[in-house]
């Protein structure tokens, strides 16, 4: 490749494991960081347990596919920083590095002996970033979290449900998803700054308090109306608002009808569309899309009024119509004539279906030595200058030991043995990967 | 605040130019809030979404939309209607000092006013541009519309979250609230602009990025892909918790109160973990027969793994009110969670420890509101809200006169003439 990168020549140093954390340095990877994913097999957390790895493959920490996407672009060296010798060759790594990551509880890392006090020592402009479940102050700092108990507490899953139901919620940890993002941020954030200023510091993100932000028309609501979010007719499910409640604004854009999800041909899962028209004339255009019903052209739903009043009916009406129909054929003619609708999509549908995702080239086939051939995401934003690729699939554990050991730091091959030997770069009593051995003919 | 001059934010000296409307704006609080001058540009008259609820004392009227308060903080605002010739100009000018634009219009439209990358950049070598549009620049629904709700159903956000069959049957997929579409979108443009902002500090050029909101939904729904790819699973929605490809126990308990509490439980069934869970029931004398030795052998746990959940842990929390589950599971080292409404969030003592919450003065109406703060402490480099979301056209004067040039009589032939 001879396309610049956008973090060419920086060097992160990734303790970090599970989803959120990985997450993020796999970002700054595809902007061409040198990512070093620093592991350990016996806490390991990440590689397994593991529900993705392929029906015909054995189940161990090579094979996982959901770590696969959530780690391309890095390599890895298998350390045990809690050994002396570890915490040794881990502060040379740090000295040569520009980013310091990780997601452990608050007070790991100043219990391994590399709190930011002792990084900057290491190296003086660090950009330390933590991504604990709660951040290292507060009186809260020691609970734990991932992303569904941090979308509990911050309110996110509150706003996902039908009204006097259970929360809905988020089907997924989005939490260890934005967590991830808003890690790769403080990263990106605290590295230009550092090139502006010379001055590195410690960017202490909690993953609970990064949802509350994510929740700031509600709180402002509160704060300034001293309205709640517990109130009849709240959340209101796919609606704008939900019929016979009090009209307020939901937080997720205008109060208007149509504004759901309708259920579409053959009737399966996941067949269902969503249309939303955020005017009269969108509206009137919904009613000739549909073939201008009688139903559908009666006073009663020409304003957005009448359409919140008699929403039942509506939303019954449009899904007479859009039954008889396949979820991308109502999308294809609803936005040919200028009406609001996508199909909902799953995960197969998106790999396989969504002409827009492949035009994008979002899901890439890449090479992994033990998964083989599989497609991986790819980034939702193109840089004219730097574009961001996946270019190295994610590494088997230890992978890279020797060439960091080695090849970075400068170790001695027989240096590399004998850490092999003690417990510093592989368990003693492990057995080891065929990769490990001939790392160390 | 101490008395001593504030350190600047870590993106101070950047000047931001914001064309964005409510699909992008929340990038604009995002670098703003950090330090830089992000300016916000307005069509004469003001953005449409400053008429999106809800409204100060729900009187509608552009300057009181508390939508469009919280996600334009930190920022400058001036009015400018590109479509005409001076306001190209100007714009154009703006274009030329500053270091990033950030346009949310539908793709075409800046070129089709001569205001492309291209162009813009001639005068500004180091110039970053990113377009965030729902669909991206090009491909076949590059024109389609949307909104937060349908990026949440072709993202994929809607497939994996919704009921068990059992709570709500028949039950549709269930887009989460709260505009997070737009959120995601946002997220993953600030990263685009931050990694081209890194790199110009090195190279000493610009870029131009094509961010595509369609496409941060579809990379947003964490193992949902994997489990397709690798495993041609299609995962069904369940109550409050992860979508599986195998029905999973619930996670979702109601306390005493009504509040709902997130308790995981299930996979963490070792004998040393029915001890401590015996322990957190017993603070209310809910432990039930947890204490039972039979509970040493993971053969009995795993057959009475629905007693445990369903009864004991269910009956605990059933017990008490969600805030006290919530804080004596999580001071035992259990990852729980209280389901809270975001209001609730304002008698949270950790946050208000962090010194989350901000007073922000909105002069102009002598009161003050408090505002949520920052995801993340920056302690070398302050996050730090710099004012109220601006006024229509409030930094007119000052930017088009103090910092452009231009005299208040040719400010006045502008607004006369509709192009500020």
């Amino acid at each position: 490749m001879s396309r610049p990168r956008a973090l060419e020549n920086i060097r992160v140093v990734d303790f970090s494991w599970v989803r959120a954390g990985p997450w993020a340095t796999r970002w700054l990877g595809a902007f061409g960081a040198e990512i070093i994913k620093v592991e350990w097999p016996e806490n390991e957390r990440g590689r397994l347990p593991s529900t993705t790895t392929p029906q015909n493959l054995e189940v161990n920490l090579n094979t996982s596919g959901n770590f696969n996407d959530t780690n391309v672009n890095k390599k890895s060296l298998t350390l045990n920083v809690r050994s002396a010798k570890g915490l040794e060759v881990v502060k040379r790594l740090i000295a040569i590095s520009d980013i310091v990551i990780e997601n452990f509880s608050s007070r790991v890392l100043q219990k391994w002996g590399l709190g930011y006090e002792e990084l900057r020592k290491i190296k003086s402009d660090i950009v330390y970033v933590s991504m604990s479940g709660y951040g290292h102050t507060g009186r809260n700092h020691h609970y734990t979290s991932f992303g569904p108990v941090a979308q509990a507490a911050s309110g996110l899953t509150y706003l996902s449900g039908l009204p006097d139901k259970p929360p809905a919620g988020w089907g997924w940890s989005y939490m260890d998803d934005t967590g991830g993002m808003y890690g790769a941020m403080c990263a990106l954030t605290g590295l230009y700054h550092r090139n502006i200023t010379g001055q590195g510091q410690h960017i202490d993100l909690s993953q609970m308090v990064a949802s509350v932000p994510l929740n700031g028309p509600a709180l402002l609501d509160f704060t300034v109306n001293g309205r709640g979010s517990r109130r009849a007719g709240y959340p209101p499910g796919n609606r704008a608002h939900w019929p016979d409640t009090p009209l307020v604004n939901n937080y997720r854009g205008p109060t208007v009808a149509p504004h759901n999800a309708y259920r579409t041909h053959p009737g399966e899962y996941n067949d269902w569309c969503a249309i939303v028209c955020h005017s009269d004339e969108e509206w009137q255009r919904l009613v000739q899309v549909m073939g201008a019903p009688s139903w559908a052209t009666s006073p009663r739903f020409a304003t957005v009024a009448g359409r919140l009043q008699h929403q039942e009916e509506l939303d019954d009406g449009i899904e007479a119509w859009s039954m008889n129909l396949g979820k991308y054929e109502v999308t294809g003619r609803c936005q040919a004539a200028g009406v609001r609708a996508l199909p909902v999509q799953s995960a197969e549908n998106r790999v396989e279906h969504d002409p827009q995702l492949r035009h994008r080239e979002m899901y890439l086939a890449m090479e992994h030595p033990m998964l083989g051939l599989h497609k991986v995401q790819n980034a939702p934003f193109k840089l004219s200058e730097t574009p961001t690729s996946n270019h190295l699939p994610s590494p088997l554990i230890g992978q890279h030991t020797r060439e960091i050991v080695e090849g970075l730091l400068g170790y001695t091959h027989e240096e590399l043995r004998a850490g092999f030997a003690d417990g510093t770069f592989w368990p003693a009593k492990r057995v080891r990967f065929p990769y490990m051995e001939e790392m160390l003919q | 605040m101490s008395g001593a001059q504030p350190l600047p934010g870590p993106l101070a000296g950047l000047r931001i130019l914001e064309l964005a409307d409510e699909t992008g704006q929340f990038c604009g609080k995002l670098l703003g809030d950090l330090g830089a001058d992000v300016v916000k540009i307005e069509p004469p008259g003001g953005e449409h979404n400053r008429c999106i609820g809800p409204f100060l004392n729900d009187i509608p009227h552009p300057e009181r939309s508390l939508a469009f308060w919280y996600y334009n903080t930190s920022k400058r605002g001036i009015t400018l209607d590109l479509e005409t010739v001076d306001g190209r100009q100007l714009f154009g000018r703006l274009a030329a000092t500053s270091d990033v634009i950030l346009e949310t219009f539908r793709p075409g439209f800046l070129a089709s006013l001569g205001l492309d990358y291209e162009s813009l950049r001639k005068q500004n070598s180091g110039l970053i541009m990113c377009a965030l549009t729902p669909f991206g620049q090009t491909g076949p629904w590059r024109d389609y519309l949307s909104s937060d709700l349908l990026h949440m159903a072709a993202g994929g956000e809607m497939a994996s979250s919704g009921y068990d069959e059992a709570d709500v049957p028949n039950a549709p997929p269930i887009a989460p609230g709260g505009g997070n579409a737009w959120h995601t979108g946002c997220h993953f443009a600030y990263m685009a602009i931050m990694g081209a902002l890194v790199y110009r500090t090195v190279a000493g050029r610009g870029q131009y990025i094509d961010a595509s909101i369609h496409e941060a939904c579809a990379l947003t729904t964490e193992a949902a892909i994997a489990n397709y790819v690798y495993r041609g699973e299609v995962l069904r929605r369940q109550t409050g918790r992860h979508h599986a490809a195998r029905p999973t126990p619930r996670t979702q308990f109601r306390a005493k109160d009504g509040a709902y509490v997130c308790a995981l439980v299930a996979g963490r069934l070792t004998p040393k973990y029915i001890g401590e869970l015996a322990d957190l029931l017993d603070t209310n004398g809910m432990a039930g027969d947890l204490r039972d030795p039979k509970y040493q052998d993971p053969a009995v746990i795993a057959a009475n793994t629905s007693h445990i959940i369903d009864d004991l842990v269910a009956g605990f929390i059933a017990s008490l009110p969600a805030e006290e589950v919530y804080h004596a599971a999580q001071d035992r080292g259990f990852t729980w969670g209280a389901v809270r409404a975001p209001e609730a969030l304002l008698d949270d003592s950790h946050l208000h420890d962090r010194g989350f919450w901000k007073k922000l003065e909105h002069p102009e109406l002598g009161r003050s509101f408090i505002y949520p703060g920052e995801a993340a402490i920056y302690n070398g480099s302050p996050w730090r809200i710099s004012r109220r979301a601006p006024l229509i056209g409030e930094h007119n004067t000052e930017i088009f006169c103090d910092e452009l040039g231009l005299s208040r009589a040719e400010l006045s032939v502008l607004a006369e003439n509709r192009v500020i």
